[in-house]
């Protein structure tokens, strides 16, 4: 148990979970964008664009026990300029882009945590 | 815990629910783009789908849910006037009122719900992807 506490508290496990969770909740964001591109007066939401520096000036202060008290929020988003008469700011192609994106972004973070995991892997074997 | 496995399966679904109830709603237009008289006697109204948000505000975030068909409405603009003195539903000059329906402003709108539905469509593979790829964390 001691030895997998250390797992779960290694730096790059803890930003990876992070990240994860903030890609998780984009996701659910984006695709609720979608579902509401005809709903009438719409704002699309995101998420805080500040997490990652909140994150990054955690890290830099090596407070990485902090992290885990750190979760993304999702904000309306306002600063988009609405393309339809009743205020809705939903496009179609900008909000599958940043969708693909954030699937891609996914894909490399579950890479990263299992490379973390190989890694340990390998110490225990002690062969590769 | 599961429902949370694929990420913003509840948003999506609901999406595709209201964009094929959309679709329904314009095949049925057009159905009756010559429908003069129902069973009430009335001339057909043109029925138009009502999309709501369903973002719910929890105490830990907000919770998304896509969205809500909120009601089908008639569409009471006026329809046009045509001269058909044989018609059983002509009025005593001979004029007959049509149905508010207008076929090409259908046919915009199936285009959009059906690329809508396909959008969304595509959203659930990369949801699925993503859930995959989390399945598969440390092999």
């Amino acid at each position: 148990m001691e030895m997998l506490g250390k797992l779960y508290s290694l730096q790059n496990y803890v930003i990876s979970n992070k990240l994860l969770d903030k890609a998780h909740l984009n996701h659910e964001v984006l695709s609720h964008n979608l579902a509401n591109i005809e709903t009438p007066g719409y704002k699309r939401s995101k998420v805080e664009e500040t997490f990652d520096a909140k994150l990054q000036s955690l890290v830099d202060a090596k407070k990485v026990s902090q992290i885990k008290n750190l979760n993304p929020k999702a904000v309306v988003d306002f600063d988009s300029k609405p393309i339809r008469v009743d205020g809705n700011n939903v496009e179609l192609d900008k909000e599958l882009m940043h969708i693909n994106q954030n699937a891609l972004n996914y894909e490399f973070l579950t890479q990263s945590v299992s490379g973390t995991i190989k890694h340990l892997n390998t110490a225990i074997r002690g062969r590769i | 815990m599961s429902m949370n496995l694929i990420p913003g399966i509840q948003s999506t679904s609901s999406a595709l629910t209201a964009e094929k109830l959309r679709l329904d709603m314009v095949a049925q237009n057009i159905a009756n783009a010559n429908t003069t008289q129902d069973l009430n006697g009335e001339v057909y109204k043109r029925k138009e789908v009502i999309f709501e948000s369903s973002l719910k505000r929890a105490e830990n975030g907000n919770v998304y849910k896509g969205v809500n068909v909120v009601e089908i409405r008639d569409d009471n603009s006026p329809g046009k006037k045509v001269y058909r003195p044989g018609h059983p539903h002509a009025d005593e000059r001979g004029m007959v009122q049509m149905p508010n329906v207008e076929v090409t402003k259908e046919m915009v709108d199936l285009i959009t719900a059906s690329r809508s539905y396909e959008a969304n469509l595509t959203v659930v593979r990369t949801a699925r992807q993503m859930a995959q790829q989390a399945l598969r964390i440390g092999r």
